[in-house]
C-alpha cells in the first residue's frame, strides 16, 4: 500500500491549494486556502511548490500519523504542535517517523493553521484544483479515519537518539492580535457614500457567527449610502467590502461568487485577504485606508519574504540531500 | 474603442473596465469582446475575466504584473477591436418553472412591490424571450435582463444563506436562474426542476452570453415529469 497520512482528528479540515484560477468567466469562485501566505510558506518551508496541496485545519484540534518517515511544516494561527507527543515549533520543518502521532491543538487569536508535507499529499482535482467548492459540491472536509495519499516519503533526517530540532530557518511569521487591522483601498463605489464613507475607518466592526470562505460579515456602525438605486450585477474583487441595505458589512472572500450588486465601498488587500483569512467569528475588525501603491508594495514585500526562505530552505535541504534515500548526518541546529 | 470605455483601479489586484455608449447592447457586446481579446492574448500575471453587462473585471496577481502594464495591454485590444464590437451568437433554452408557493416565496412580495398581481409578474417574466449576458454567481449563473416589470426589483436587504438549485429570481432590471444551492440577496420567483449545469463539462455550463431563455410556467405536480433532467437548447 502506498505510503499515507492516517487522520484520526479531522477537526474541521481540508485538503486545499492556492485556489481554482482562470474560469471566473464561468462564474467559478476561486476558492483555495483563505490565508494564502501560511499556506505559500508551509509549503516553501518542505520544499514544495507554493501551489501544492496541503491541510487546511480552522479552530478544532487535528491529529494524523504519517505511515512513513516524512517531513512537515505547520503554519498559521498559534497552536500546540505535538511530534510524538514532544512540543514542536509552528513555521519550520519538522521531521516525524514513520508512526508518530502529529497533534494541532488549542488554535488561538487566529482561525486557520496549515500542514504542509514534504512531496506533497493528494487528491482529486477539477479543473486544474483540488480546492474545495461548497458551491459545485466538489472537495470535501477531512473525516476521522481518513487516508490521505502522500506524494513521496523521506528519510529520517533528524538526531536519532537526542530529536534536536534540525531547522532553524527563521521564518517572519505575521501578528496574530486579538484585535485585527485590515488594510483597504478605496472600492470603484466611494463616491456613493459621500461623508459616511469614513465611518469604515473609525468604527470597529465584530465579525459574525455566519462568516466562511464566501465571505465575513461584520457588525459595527455601517457607512451609509446616498446614491439610489440598485446597481447592476458585475463583476466584483475577491476582497471586496460591500454595504448592503442592512446593518452589515459583507467582506468578500476567496469563495465569493463573481459577480454581485451591492455597492462596494472598499477592497481589501492582497495581504489583508491573508490577515483576514485568519479572522476568528467574535473577533474585532478595524480597517487602515492604504493607496493602491502602498498595497502593491507590501504584498511584493511579502512575496519576498517567500522567495528568500525559498532560497535558505533549498541552501539547508541541499545540504541535508533531501530528498535523498541514505539518512543524512545528524546536525545541530542550522 | 478606447474613447467607450474608463479603465478604474479596483483594489491592489484588479482593474475595472466600464464601458460608456449610448447603446446598452454596445456596451455589452465590447466588454465579452474585450474578454475574448485578453483571454486570447494569455497575459502573464492574470488570472480571472469576469464580463457583465456593461463592465469587466479584470483580477490579477500584482506580484506577478501591474496596474500599468494590465491598462497597456486593456488599450492595445481594444484598438485591434476597432469601433464595432461583433454580434454574439444566439440558441433558445425552454425551461419550465414552478412559480410562487415554496419554489417562489418572494413572489407575492415583488407583485406588491411592483402594484402588479402574482399572475402578472408570472406573465410578464414568462412572456419574453430574455437574453443571457453573462455567466455570474453563484457558479454559471445565466443573468438575464429581467422581464419588462413597471420598476426595478429591491433586492433582499439581508441575503439568504440558503437558496434551493433551479431557483428562479429577480433583482433590479435583471433575472437568473440559481444554478446550485448557495447564498443569495435576490427575491425569488419560483423554481425549474431542470439541472441546469454539467459539472463534467470544460465551460459547466450549455448556455452562452448571447442565448435566449423562455421560462415556461408548469403546475407543481409537474414538477416530476422534469426533474433532474439536463438543460438543453430548444433549437439544437
Amino acid at each position: 500500500m502506498a505510503d499515507h497520512l492516517v487522520i484520526h482528528r479531522a477537526g474541521i479540515s481540508a485538503v486545499q491549494d492556492l485556489g481554482r484560477f482562470g474560469r471566473s468567466r464561468f462564474g467559478l469562485p476561486v476558492n483555495g486556502a483563505l490565508d494564502q501566505f501560511s499556506a505559500r510558506a508551509a509549503n516553501v518551508l518542505v520544499g514544495n511548490r507554493e501551489g501544492d496541496p496541503l491541510v487546511e485545519v480552522a479552530m478544532l484540534d487535528f491529529s494524523c500519523t504519517p505511515s512513513t518517515d516524512v517531513l512537515l511544516a505547520v503554519t498559521g494561527a498559534p497552536a500546540d504542535l505535538t511530534v510524538g507527543g514532544v512540543p514542536r515549533p509552528q513555521w519550520e520543518p519538522t521531521a516525524v517517523r514513520a508512526g508518530e502521532t502529529v497533534r494541532i491543538a488549542g488554535i488561538r487569536r487566529g482561525a486557520r493553521v496549515y500542514l504542509a508535507l514534504h512531496g506533497s499529499v493528494e487528491a482529486p482535482s477539477l479543473l486544474g484544483s483540488c480546492a474545495p467548492d461548497t458551491i459545485l459540491g466538489f472537495g470535501r472536509s477531512l473525516r476521522d479515519e481518513d487516508e490521505l495519499a502522500i506524494g513521496r516519503g523521506i528519510a529520517p533526517i533528524d538526531h536519532p537518539v537526542l530529536r534536536h530540532p534540525v531547522f532553524r530557518l527563521g521564518v517572519p511569521v505575521p501578528p496574530f492580535p486579538e484585535e485585527w487591522t485590515i488594510d483597504v483601498t478605496d472600492g470603484p463605489d466611494i463616491a456613493e457614500f459621500g461623508a459616511s464613507a469614513a465611518k469604515l475607518f473609525d468604527a470597529e466592526y465584530t465579525v459574525s457567527p455566519q462568516s466562511n470562505h464566501i465571505g465575513l460579515r461584520m457588525r459595527g456602525d455601517v457607512p451609509q449610502r446616498e446614491a439610489r438605486g440598485e446597481v447592476l450585477s458585475r463583476g466584483v474583487p475577491v476582497g471586496a467590502v460591500e454595504v448592503p441595505a442592512g446593518e452589515e458589512l459583507l467582506v468578500l472572500h476567496r469563495g465569493r461568487g463573481v459577480t454581485a450588486g451591492y455597492p462596494v465601498l472598499a477592497v481589501v488587500t492582497a495581504t489583508g485577504l491573508s490577515a483576514l483569512g485568519q479572522v476568528r467569528p467574535g473577533q474585532r475588525v478595524r480597517f487602515r485606508k492604504r493607496s493602491v501603491e502602498e498595497a502593491v508594495a507590501a504584498y511584493r514585500a511579502q512575496r519576498n519574504t517567500l522567495r528568500a526562505l525559498r532560497k535558505r530552505v533549498s541552501t539547508v535541504f541541499d545540504a541535508l540531500r533531501i530528498p535523498t534515500t541514505t539518512p543524512a548526518p545528524a546536525t545541530e541546529a542550522l | 474603442m478606447r474613447q467607450h470605455v474608463a479603465i478604474l483601479d479596483c483594489g491592489d489586484s484588479a482593474v475595472v473596465v466600464k464601458a460608456v455608449h449610448d447603446d446598452a447592447d454596445h456596451r455589452w457586446r465590447a466588454v465579452h469582446a474585450l474578454a475574448d481579446a485578453l483571454e486570447e492574448a494569455d497575459l502573464a500575471g492574470v488570472h480571472g475575466l469576469v464580463p457583465t453587462y456593461d463592465s469587466l473585471l479584470v483580477e490579477f496577481d500584482c506580484a506577478d504584473t501591474d496596474h500599468r502594464s494590465v491598462r497597456r495591454s486593456l488599450e492595445a485590444a481594444l484598438d485591434r477591436l476597432g469601433e464595432t464590437p461583433e454580434e454574439r451568437p444566439s440558441k433558445l433554452f425552454e425551461v419550465p418553472v414552478v412559480y410562487g408557493g415554496e419554489h417562489g416565496p418572494d413572489l407575492p412580495a415583488v407583485a406588491d412591490q411592483l402594484g402588479l398581481t402574482e399572475q402578472d409578474v408570472i406573465d410578464l417574466h414568462s412572456g419574453a424571450e430574455l437574453t443571457v449576458r453573462c455567466l455570474g454567481a453563484p457558479v454559471g449563473a445565466p443573468m438575464m435582463d429581467g422581464p419588462a416589470f413597471p420598476a426595478p426589483v429591491a433586492r433582499l436587504s439581508s441575503p439568504r444563506t440558503s437558496v434551493p438549485p433551479g431557483s428562479v429570481a429577480v433583482a433590479g432590471k435583471q433575472a437568473v436562474i440559481c444554478p446550485m444551492r448557495s447564498p443569495g440577496g435576490w427575491p425569488l420567483l419560483g423554481r425549474t426542476p431542470l439541472r441546469v449545469l454539467d459539472l463534467h463539462s470544460e465551460r459547466l455550463a450549455p448556455y452562452r452570453p448571447g442565448d435566449r431563455f423562455r421560462f415556461v410556467p408548469i403546475r407543481p405536480e409537474q414538477w416530476g415529469e422534469h426533474a433532474g433532467a439536463p438543460l438543453g437548447a430548444a433549437d439544437g
